[in-house]
C-alpha cells in the first residue's frame, strides 16, 4: 500500500515540468530572422513639389509669379549666421535693436552658438494667429538661407516652420514650405 | 537533510540526469521578441543610406517611397549610385543649373517616359535627394533647381527621423 502511494507522488512531480522544446525552437528561429529584418534607423523624407515646368520654357523662372491683385503675406524666414530675420510682405520683423536678426543665435548647453528654433517657432505661431483668414498663403513660408548655411540648420529650420509643439500636442504651422534661391 | 534531496530530486528524470533549467532564457527570450516584433516594419527599407555622408535629423514622418536615388555626399554627386559630378565642381560652377546632372537626369526621364509608354508604368517626376548634413544652402539649391528644370520637380529629401522628445 505504502509503495504504491508513493510512485502516484512521484509522477504527478514529473508531469509539472513542462515540454518547452517546441517553443524553444520556435524562439531559435523566429529571433534571427526578426534580428535581420530590423530596422534600427528610422528615414522619412520631407516632400518639396516644385511647380512642374513645362517642355521648351527652360532657363525660366523657378517659380511661378503669384497673381498680381491677391495681396499676399510672403512670410519669409531667411536663416543667416546672426540669426533668422522674420520678413512678409509688409515689413520685416525688428530685433531688438535696428539691424539686428529678428531672434538672434542663443548659446547651447556647451557654449556654443546655435540657431534658436524654439523662439522661431513661437513667433512664427503668434504671427499664424493673427494672419489666419486674412491671407490667401497663411499657409505657406518661405525660407531663405545664406550660400553658406549648412543643410542641418535648413531642414532644422524647417521642421520649426512646420510643426509647433503646444503642450506635448504637434500642431501644424506652415505645411506649404518653399526654398528661394537667393537674398533678394 | 532529508528535504535537501527530494528538492535536488526535482531536476532529475527517472534515469538519474539532472535537467536544464530552460526558465530564465525563456523569460529572456519572449522580452526580445516582443521587442523585436515592435521594431518590425512589413515594408522594409526603400532606401538606402549611402556609406560616406551623415543624413540630418528631423522631426518629419512620412514615409520614404521609391525614386530615383540623388546623393550628394562631400566628394561626388551620385545619380542611382553613379558618380555624375564631383561636389566642389558643382559648388564654383557659377549659375544654378549643373549641366552633367542634367544631363543624366534629362536621360533617366527620358528612359522613365519610354517605360510609361511601353509597359504603363506611370513617371512621376519623383526624385530622393540623400545629402550630407554638412552641405551649404548653395549647393543644396543648385541640385534642387537643377532636378526642378531637368523633368523631376517632385523632390523628397531623405533624413533620419528623429524621435520625438
Amino acid at each position: 500500500m505504502t509503495p504504491r502511494s508513493s510512485k502516484r507522488k512521484k509522477r504527478g512531480l514529473e508531469e509539472m515540468a513542462t515540454n518547452i522544446t517546441p517553443m524553444m525552437n520556435l524562439m531559435v528561429v523566429l529571433i534571427p530572422l526578426l534580428l535581420t529584418s530590423a530596422e534600427f534607423v528610422k528615414l522619412s523624407v520631407i516632400e518639396l513639389n516644385l511647380p512642374p515646368v513645362e517642355r521648351g520654357s527652360e532657363g525660366e523662372m523657378l517659380s511661378q509669379l503669384p497673381e498680381e491683385n491677391m495681396k499676399t503675406l510672403d512670410l519669409t524666414v531667411t536663416i543667416t549666421d546672426k540669426g533668422f530675420f522674420i520678413s512678409s510682405a509688409m515689413a520685416v520683423l525688428a530685433g531688438e535693436q535696428a539691424e539686428e536678426p529678428t531672434i538672434p543665435l542663443i548659446r547651447n548647453a556647451d557654449g556654443i552658438f546655435e540657431h534658436d528654433y524654439e523662439t522661431l517657432s513661437i513667433k512664427l505661431y503668434e504671427i499664424k494667429q493673427r494672419a489666419l483668414g486674412r491671407f490667401p498663403d497663411a499657409e505657406q513660408i518661405i525660407i531663405l538661407g545664406e550660400p553658406s548655411i549648412v543643410y542641418q540648420t535648413v531642414i532644422s529650420t524647417m521642421d520649426a516652420a512646420r510643426f509647433i509643439n503646444i503642450n506635448g500636442r504637434q500642431e501644424a504651422l506652415y505645411p506649404n514650405v518653399l526654398l528661394s534661391a537667393d537674398i533678394l | 537533510m532529508k528535504r535537501k534531496t527530494s528538492e535536488s530530486k526535482k531536476h532529475m528524470t527517472g534515469s538519474g540526469q539532472v535537467r536544464l533549467q530552460l526558465t530564465s532564457m525563456m523569460d529572456m527570450f519572449t522580452i526580445i521578441l516582443v521587442f523585436l516584433l515592435k521594431t518590425y516594419s512589413t515594408q522594409g527599407q526603400l532606401i538606402n543610406p549611402s556609406d560616406d555622408l551623415t543624413l540630418p535629423t528631423s522631426l518629419a514622418s512620412k514615409v520614404p517611397e521609391m525614386g530615383l536615388e540623388l546623393t550628394v555626399s562631400a566628394d561626388w554627386i551620385l545619380v542611382n549610385g553613379k558618380p555624375i559630378s564631383r561636389t566642389s565642381d558643382a559648388l564654383d560652377m557659377s549659375g544654378y543649373i549643373i549641366p552633367d546632372l542634367r544631363e543624366e537626369l534629362y536621360r533617366y526621364a527620358r528612359e522613365a517616359e519610354r517605360m510609361e509608354s511601353l509597359y504603363g508604368s506611370r513617371f512621376t517626376g519623383r526624385v530622393t535627394i540623400q545629402g550630407d548634413k554638412n552641405l551649404p544652402y548653395r549647393l543644396l539649391m543648385k541640385v534642387m533647381a537643377t532636378c526642378g528644370q531637368s523633368r523631376y520637380p517632385n523632390m523628397r529629401l531623405v533624413v533620419y527621423r528623429k524621435d520625438e522628445l
